[in-house]
């Protein structure tokens, strides 16, 4: 009945949109390489890549270890990594990654939970419903480096199936924090208010502000009630914490095509035709919460747990991409194999890594200082399986950006069989997030992980 | 309920369960036996008992609203003409179990408070902008001065807001709330703005997005006594997803909610009103997963007939059919799964080889008691679990050990693979090869899943009735193992009879109902009472009567106190 945009522009009265690049404009004249705070964002994508495997050949990761450069990767072009190439000393390949512990009857979501949070799968519930036993490291690094009350950010991009949807964000245990899949609604809840005249916004926060108040007040009073139950107590807390005024600062957005065209899609955003659309357009809204320092974390899942998007290839409308990772038109009960099915999923991944790179190109665009966004966080694109059988070992980890020369780019490394919390800490590491003595973060995850770095990743 | 009452109820009927279980469980496959609804194997807080405390699940003192009922309670507080449609951009809730309404994922977190302030800033610019919607809230007679005005307003509204009376405290915090709006929006009209942030501040309050459990005193069995505006809200919410209306809260000022037999009285008026078989109708969908029979692909080669009409007719149906029986026949559980009434159109008349004149509009019709009974017999549960060609006999058969029976079946084994194909023989001989006795999927498959999936064999991918598989005759015989004994059926039609007479599914079904009532997962201590309700719906009690059990019981009207830590 309320259309939000106007309803927020229409806010006392008329305002006059700033132009796109002068509303970044301050903070790019000020900024250099310590005033852009380290971020980490990571894409998933499921269902495993095309490597090689006992009965199909290698189509996913460059020839060989060692330094990646424009040259190997026309030698590597083959290899769906080679849609990177633009990127190639930006660009840091890790194979020989893990993940540590068992699904609990159902590899994908036992997949999902783990990978980003190298922590147990859950007794119960189980199977397609099982949930991490631990945060993610998205929420460890937010929890660490945001400020109070701002979660990281978690997007999604495709379909929800009802059997998995999202598996990426953990707030701990069972968990799971809930994935947006509608860029407008993204866009808004962040940047809803960039257009409005500063008097405006004034305004409005002391509005917010008098409101906060009596809010802060009854969630105080209640909170200081005698015996409340342990999970009461940290739903009030969680509650008391997002309750947040107004900050009245430099105001970030982008063009108002761009904000129109997310509302145009807003109705099906979840249509299966619009998935990589959609990633686009959360991938435009990360990279700018990134520039304007809203989050130092964000994920984006593409597809739901077992992804089941139907992707165009080669104009045309394919099988599900899990029936295609599993070669057979059936999503586990009867079928015929599906003809190149193999191929398919290759292209599949190149499809991937075309959405990873406009993630980087995005990055890119926001120049400070002496480099670029990229150089000052790390974009990871992931997986929550490792090939067609849904393997749990050799799991790929592609990163891009030095966060800030934290990282050694440039360069495909072997993790060595390593279980997926030293890539974890590594990645928080570099990003600013310590143990409980002040180092690097390295006890990330499962206590029962060998705790450390991965050092091959570090310049 | 008294301890005394709880092992009468418990022994006989707990015990023979028991005992049951192990002979079964000695007999199958170790973690393979049907638990038939055994409420502790989902963990949760356990009862104690053994101390001669009376006990009940620890329930949070915060439920919070579901999306659902956030429209529904904005609407009907502020007699909006329909659902406003805001929350459709709310953060979503993940799923929570099997409803939506399950207090432990319902969170206040700082994606959903930002979208509560924009929402609560939207209702209120839209209220305060019309003289006439504004006056739709005003409490009648109400003052011409204005602060006088804000102040009757702030009690009355406040009242519904927080579904009871507000303390001279909260309605001063109101008040100076709406004198700030001078100070706070100077230059805008005191009046409106003050009432502007007035709404907000109700819409944005705890005691608005939660149920706050207020009580505290123990009774003597130490369980803690709801008061009536706690069972008002409570009774409102189950059975009308909504806030309580005037009539509600009057009752509960008037101490009418004071006792089981008051509760009950108006909870009967409650279930007269349609808001009622909403609810009615929504438990049945999520439980059936409606929503599924809309997200379908079959092969057009196949089925031609399929059409995006055909799934959501499919859901128009079951929703007719539910609100048949529960509301015109007054039926329970056995009817759901036996009665033969179907409702139908020129789409799914041919599917259900029904002959005659249809139209667009459904047509009440009786279906042939040969081929068909409830609904697990119907196109929508049949089609949603097929794939776009075959029936998809496991998933058939999960689903009723899952959903209808409870049955406690351990995961499947990691990235299990799919049936092979095979072109020669039936549906059947494929499953059994792949998954029947002998096979590494035996122990649950061939015992509880296979045998119930088989069933269906009759019906095909889209739930059309056929005899014949790939040439081959049908062979939808076999037998389940009940704990009153081995069961054998012919079809999905027996089938239904023999699970509409078992224990289990009643049970399960009692499960879900206090499970949606309550608004939490099931637990140990909620098996006495679950043991009752299946016991009448085993003997014939209407899904109404089951509904009224559940708000005259303690789990309803009490809450178990904290135990110590």
């Amino acid at each position: 009945m309320i259309n939000r945009r106007r309803f927020l522009r229409g806010l006392f009265g008329v305002t006059v949109a700033l132009p796109f690049l002068e509303s970044l404009a301050p903070r790019n004249a000020a900024a250099g390489p310590g005033d852009v705070p380290p971020f980490a964002i990571f894409m998933r994508q499921a269902n495993g890549v095309a490597q090689q495997t006992n009965d199909e050949p290698e189509m996913f990761w460059p020839r060989n270890l060692g330094a990646i450069t424009a040259e190997t990767m026309n030698t590597d072009s083959d290899r769906a990594i080679s849609e990177l190439r633009d990127y190639a000393d930006k660009l840091l390949v890790v194979r020989g990654v893990k993940f540590a512990f068992p699904g609990n009857g159902c590899g994908h979501s036992g997949g999902g939970n783990q990978c980003l949070t190298a922590a147990r799968v859950s007794d119960t519930p189980s199977g397609n419903a099982s949930l991490s036993m631990g945060e993610s490291i998205d929420n460890r690094i937010a929890r660490e480096l945001n400020a109070a009350g701002v979660e990281p950010l978690t997007l999604y991009a495709g379909k929800m199936a009802g059997y998995i949807d999202e598996v990426m964000s953990y707030r701990g245990p069972k968990d799971i924090r809930a994935a947006e899949r509608n860029p407008y609604n993204a866009y808004m809840a962040l940047f809803g208010l960039s257009d409005l005249e500063p008097e405006v916004l004034k305004r409005l926060a002391a509005q917010r502000t008098s409101v906060n108040d009596l809010v802060r007040e009854q969630m105080k009073a209640l909170q200081s009630r005698g015996n409340l139950s342990e999970a009461d107590k940290q739903k009030l807390d969680l509650h008391f914490t997002s309750i947040r005024d107004l900050e009245v600062t430099m105001s970030c957005q982008l063009p108002d095509e761009g904000v129109a065209a997310m509302e145009a899609i807003s109705g099906s955003a979840g249509a299966n035709d619009n998935v990589e659309i959609v990633a686009r357009m959360q991938m435009d809204i990360i990279a700018l919460a990134m520039a304007c320092g809203v989050t130092r974390a964000a994920t984006l899942q593409i597809g739901d747990g077992n992804d089941s998007t139907s992707y165009l290839i080669d104009g045309v409308r394919q099988k599900s991409f899990h029936k295609i990772s599993h070669r057979i038109d059936s999503d586990g009960s009867d079928g015929p194999p599906i003809e190149g099915a193999a191929t398919l999923h290759h292209k599949i991944d190149r499809i991937h890594g075309q959405l990873f790179k406009y993630l980087l190109d995005r990055l890119s665009a926001y120049e400070f200082g002496e480099g670029k966004l990229l150089d000052y966080g790390v974009a990871v694109w992931l997986n929550d399986l490792a090939d067609k059988y849904h393997s749990y070992n050799n799991v790929p980890y592609i990163l891009a950006g030095g966060a800030a020369g934290f990282l050694k780019t440039g360069q495909y490394v072997n993790g060595g069989n390593s279980a997926n919390n030293k890539l974890l800490n590594t990645i928080g590491a570099a990003v600013g997030c310590r143990n409980a003595d002040g180092q690097l973060l390295d006890d990330f995850g499962d206590p029962s992980l060998e705790r450390g770095l991965l050092d091959d990743l570090i310049a | 309920m008294g301890l005394r009452n709880q092992l009468e109820l418990a022994s006989p009927r707990w015990l023979a369960r028991l005992h049951t279980g192990a002979i079964l469980l000695a007999l199958a496959t170790p973690g393979c036996f049907l638990g038939s609804g055994d409420p502790s194997e989902e963990g949760g807080n356990g009862t104690k008992t053994e101390e001669g405390e009376n006990a009940l699940a620890e329930r949070s003192r915060f439920p919070r609203l579901s999306h659902l009922q956030w429209e529904n309670t904005t609407r009907d507080l502020l007699h909006l003409d329909a659902r406003s449609g805001l929350s459709e951009s709310f953060t979503r809730d993940p799923l929570g179990g099997m409803f939506d309404n399950n207090e432990t994922v319902l969170k206040v977190t700082p994606g959903l408070w930002s979208d509560y302030q924009i929402a609560a800033e939207e209702l209120s610019a839209y209220v305060t902008a019309d003289q006439e919607r504004l006056g739709r809230i005003m409490p009648e007679g109400a003052s011409a001065e204005p602060l006088e005005r804000a102040r009757q307003f702030i009690e009355s509204f406040g009242t519904r807001a927080f579904r009871r009376p507000l303390t001279e405290a909260e309605i001063g915090l109101y008040v100076a709330l709406y004198e700030s709006a001078s100070e706070v929006l100077p230059g805008t009209d005191p009046y409106v703005s003050g009432m502007q942030l007035v709404l907000q501040a109700f819409l944005q309050s705890p005691f608005f997005v939660y149920r706050v459990g207020e009580s505290e005193a123990p009774r003597q069995d130490g369980l803690i006594p709801l008061n009536g505006y706690e069972i008002a809200t409570n009774l409102s919410y189950f059975l009308w997803n909504t806030m309580p209306d005037d009539d509600l809260l009057a009752a509960a000022k008037a101490g009418e909610l004071d006792t089981a037999a008051g509760v009950r009285a108006y909870a009967e008026r409650m279930l007269e009103d349609p808001r009622a078989r909403e609810v009615v109708g929504s438990f049945h969908a999520q439980l059936y997963k409606y929503e599924h029979y809309l997200d379908l692909s079959k092969d057009p080669a196949l089925f031609p007939q399929f059409t995006p009409e055909v799934a959501s007719d499919m859901v128009r149906e079951a929703e007719m059919f539910v609100d048949d029986v529960v509301f015109k026949r007054g039926g329970g559980l056995t009817e759901l799964l036996t009665s033969r009434t179907a409702f139908l159109n020129e789409r799914t008349a041919p599917i259900y080889g029904v002959e005659g004149e249809f139209t667009e509009e459904m047509q009440e019709v009786e279906l042939d008691p040969t081929t068909r009974s409830g609904l697990l017999t119907r196109i929508g549960f049949l089609a949603s679990n097929a794939t776009p060609r075959q029936p998809d006999t496991i998933h058939r058969g999960v689903f009723v050990n899952l959903r209808i029976l409870c049955a406690d079946l351990p995961s499947p084994p990691n990235n299990v693979m799919g049936l092979p194909a095979n072109a020669e023989g039936t549906n059947r001989d494929r499953v059994n090869a792949h998954t029947g006795a002998g096979t590494c999927g035996g122990a649950c498959h061939a015992t509880l899943i296979n045998p119930v999936g088989f069933a269906f064999e009759n019906y095909d991918a889209l739930g059309q009735w056929r005899t014949e598989d790939n040439g081959l005759p049908v062979n939808a015989a076999d037998e389940y193992r009940f704990a009153s004994g081995t069961q054998k059926f012919e079809n999905g039609v027996a089938l239904s009879q023999v699970i509409a007479e078992s224990r289990e599914a009643h049970q399960c079904y009692a499960k879900h109902w206090m499970e949606y009532g309550l608004g939490r997962a099931a637990t140990d201590a909620d098996r006495p009472m679950i043991a009752k309700l299946s016991e009448e719906s085993r003997t014939g009690t209407p899904v109404k009567q089951l509904l009224l059990s559940i708000v005259e019981s303690d789990a309803f009207l009490t809450r178990s106190p904290l135990e110590a830590p």
